[in-house]
């Protein structure tokens, strides 16, 4: 089924606040998705998917530090959805870099990383240059990076493959942030690496994506829609005679 | 350099300052100027010769079936697409819980083909229940005012002009009671109009959808009244037919707007403002004493016989009457100066009421389009609260308490003060007010009184500058995510030159009324109508000009430009002359 973008964007929000996120954590969350979904990197598929997680993760809207000086941060996420603080942390890692020219962050330890690009756009669109920089926990091993470009609020992806598995026993969990607040930080794939090149998404394959939800609607899984309009259900008050009377008038 | 010449951001200083205008009572006193977005539309359609011609017109005698209507701006084209059906009048209700009426209707962009109307037919007629196509820009739905109805066709039928003391008393044929756009129910974003050239300003799509419905409810009354007494029938007569307009009748659903859309409503009130300083810093001159004082009878007339049932505004229309004759007079007897509409704005606000106030206001922004009209464009705005996370804590708390001291100062512990809560229905997903402590929903309360957010905030803020006095913004936030959007509110409306509306949503004395008012101004709806304390009836473009005006030789772009507090047509000559 078709939906539009305020819609998403609507449904999202209230279901995020039926599941006890605060309200600005809702709006945020809500943003993140639909801007994923928006631009065709299926951000209702990452949120179904781990909704349970999402569910756990929504009174959790504290980041919890583990290491903070002027221009890094490690936080930890707990094994939550970066829906639940990622904002935050985001946040932090901006305004350091506001203060210091360019800041790092690492979010250990977190859940649906693909989602904190919909935060970064938002960040990019107030003047931020950033970069993102994952690795899956996949064999073999990929890394994913994007890069948004300031005032630009749609991103270059690049995800590809490493032939060689490096020896270490650090988990592919988290999240490496990198943000400047005067230099270009887009991502350009070396040549002389010995990689294969999984995915490019430039920022105009992405804005034609977009451009097309608005126009044709964004397509969404009528089973994962349901389960988001039940969640945002519990926003709701039953309607009782007292509610019916601020409804207009009595026939 | 004359004022009119001035930029606009020189007038910055003769603006009234925001604690004066953004008083909820005064926002509930507006009534529409030429800004408002009716009269905008108008202008519009004549300005750039907007075209609108009927491509289908399926009804059978009852009026019943299919209508479609093709609208050709000189950017693109359009279709209105209107959909009648017999109504039982047990189901006829204009309460938002509806789920059928007398028509529903949509606007579409681009062309309409057999595919696509089988598509609308499915779905727009359900509303709120179907999954509407993202073509559709607008959909809504009326309902007919049944005694109008059945007498204009009556009367149409049997060679007579109807009676327009009906009109008096409701001004229209139909009546819709909720007008949908943004994305609702599936239909387009507005992110996608404002790529457009023709629906980039707020609302101006849905301004059209009911100006094509006006069309239609005339042909249709003129269609019954032709399969009635085909031999017999006359015409509608045009001054009856310009002075029928559209109602509509809305409730709480309307007042949320105002308060999750901070930064337009600003805008709004800014343009308006800009406006009125543009009027005030004029030097009159004899033409303009003498336009002003024809506006004022015109508004006097207007509100003499504009029939209302609420005692309130009653009272409040009978005070504007007695005090427009006092400006009138004022008006006949003064010497002009360079300054008398800066005597008259500032008499005004020490001696008038406030519904007169800015009744005023509006008719001394009426005096000056060339100047005012250039503000139409500073209607809209991007939308966007954002947050400004290396605020020093210190500044944050400047702002706090230079632009929400009205929000800081209240007791929220108060029972007066925390009366109302608001929750959403799950009745439509509409908004309601509840009475704290005694109606079930509270645990589910909507976060619209900003008042008590920004105070929550500042508490926090306050202990956290004691413990840290070079604390930033990011550093309240990491300890107390739960204020980040109220944080990234107020950062944001501190920018803007009007702000919030200032008002504890909580309060007893609240009146939601002055919410829609303030909004349903601005949309350009007159005949103000409460009915009760929750909802209200009003009328869209009755005195507008019809589309045969535009296509007109006769009519002058003043002419039909200016018909802000429509009068009643005399009695017109019967059927010999209506044709």
């Amino acid at each position: 089924m078709k939906v539009s973008l305020n819609e998403l964007q609507s449904v999202c929000r209230k279901a995020f606040l039926g599941m006890g996120f605060s309200e600005g954590h809702a709006d945020d969350a809500a943003a993140m998705v639909a801007w994923m979904q928006s631009h065709g990197l299926d951000g209702l598929k990452a949120l179904n998917d781990g909704l349970e997680c999402v569910m756990a993760s929504s009174t959790e809207g504290r980041p919890q530090m583990i290491y903070e000086d002027a221009d890094l941060a490690v936080v930890d996420g707990r094994e939550l959805s970066v829906l639940a603080s990622g904002n935050l942390a985001m946040e932090l890692a901006y305004t350091k870099a506001r203060v210091r020219g360019l800041s790092v962050i690492k979010i250990r330890h977190c859940r649906q990383r693909q989602l904190i690009m919909g935060y970064l756009a938002r960040l990019a669109d107030r003047g931020m240059n950033v970069t993102a920089f994952w690795r899956h926990a996949q064999s073999p091993l990929t890394e994913q990076v994007v890069g948004f470009r300031a005032r630009s609020n749609v991103p270059s992806i690049r995800v590809y493959q490493l032939e060689e598995q490096p020896e270490e026993d650090v988990p592919n969990d988290g999240i490496t942030i990198v943000m400047a607040n005067h230099v270009d930080l887009l991502p350009t794939v070396r040549s002389d690496d010995e990689y294969a090149l999984l995915a490019r998404l430039d920022e105009s394959d992405l804005l034609a994506v977009h451009q097309q939800s608005l126009v044709e609607g964004i397509s969404v899984d009528p089973d994962g829609w349901q389960q988001l309009k039940t969640l945002a259900s519990q926003t709701l008050v039953e309607a009782s005679e007292q509610s019916r009377a601020g409804a207009g008038p009595a026939d | 350099m004359t004022a009119n010449a001035l930029p606009l951001a020189e007038l910055a200083p003769s603006l009234r300052p925001a604690s004066t205008v953004m008083e909820l009572e005064r926002l509930g006193s507006f009534s529409p100027t030429r800004l408002s977005f009716a009269r905008r539309l108008t202008r519009l359609m004549s300005d750039q010769g907007w075209r609108v011609s009927r491509s289908r017109f399926d009804l059978d005698d009852e009026g019943h079936g299919e209508a479609i209507y093709r609208l050709d701006t000189p950017a693109g084209h359009y279709h209105i697409v209107v959909f009648s059906q017999h109504l039982e009048d047990a189901q006829r209700t204009d309460r938002v819980i509806a789920e059928a009426w007398d028509v529903t209707f949509g606007l579409v962009e681009g062309e309409v083909d057999e595919a696509l109307m089988s598509s609308l037919a499915a779905n727009v007629p359900l509303q709120e229940a179907g999954r509407q196509h993202p073509r559709l820009l607008v959909i809504s739905r009326a309902n007919k005012s049944v005694r109008n109805f059945q007498a204009f066709v009556a009367a149409l039928a049997s060679g007579e002009q109807p009676n327009v003391a009906y009109l008096r008393e409701s001004g229209y044929l139909y009546r819709t009671t909720a007008v949908y756009g943004n994305g609702k129910f599936g239909i387009a974003d507005y992110d996608r109009l404002r790529q457009g050239a023709d629906f980039q300003h707020p609302f101006s799509a849905q301004m059209a959808a009911i100006y094509v419905l006006r069309e239609f409810s005339v042909e249709q009354v003129e269609h019954m009244a032709r399969c009635r007494e085909p031999q017999q029938m006359v015409p509608l007569a045009a001054p009856i037919r310009r002075y029928l307009g559209i109602g509509n009748s809305t409730g709480l659903g309307m007042a949320p707007f105002l308060i999750n859309h901070p930064q337009l409503i600003s805008q709004w009130v800014l343009a308006r403002e800009r406006a009125l300083a543009l009027a005030v810093s004029q030097s009159p001159d004899e033409a303009s004493r003498t336009r002003l004082l024809a506006l004022c009878r015109r508004a006097l007339a207007y509100l003499s016989e504009t029939a209302i049932e609420d005692a309130t505004q009653t009272a409040r229309n009978q005070v504007a009457r007695e005090e427009l004759q006092q400006i009138d007079a004022w008006l006949e007897q003064l010497p002009l100066e360079d300054n008398s509409w800066a005597q008259l704005s500032e008499w005004a606000l020490t001696h008038l009421s406030l519904e007169t106030q800015e009744l005023v206001n509006t008719l001394l922004i009426e005096l000056y389009p060339a100047q005012v009209d250039a503000l139409d464009d500073a209607m809209s705005v991007y939308e966007k609260l954002d947050l400004s996370p290396d605020m020093p804590l210190v500044q944050l708390k400047q702002i706090i308490e230079t632009h929400f001291d009205w929000a800081i100062q209240e007791d929220y512990s108060d029972h007066e003060a925390r009366y109302w809560f608001w929750y959403q229905s799950a009745e439509k997903e509409e908004p309601r007010l509840g009475v704290r402590g005694q109606e079930a929903g509270e645990e589910k309360e909507l976060s619209l009184a900003v008042g008590p957010r920004v105070q929550r905030v500042y508490e926090a803020l306050c202990a956290a500058l004691e413990a840290g006095p070079r604390s930033r913004t990011i550093d309240l936030l990491m300890a107390h995510p739960e204020h980040m959007s109220i944080v990234r509110r107020i950062q944001t409306m501190a920018n803007t030159e009007y702000g919030e509306i200032r008002a504890n949503l909580w309060h007893r004395d609240m009146k939601p009324m002055h919410l829609l008012r303030a909004k349903l101004s601005f949309l350009g709806a007159h005949r103000f109508d409460p009915r009760g304390d929750r909802w209200v009836r009003v009328a869209f473009f009755q005195g507008a000009p019809m589309l045969s005006d535009f296509a007109s030789a006769e009519a002058s772009k003043e002419a039909f430009d200016d018909w802000s507090f429509p009068l009643a047509p005399e009695a017109p000559e019967q059927a010999s002359s209506a044709a």
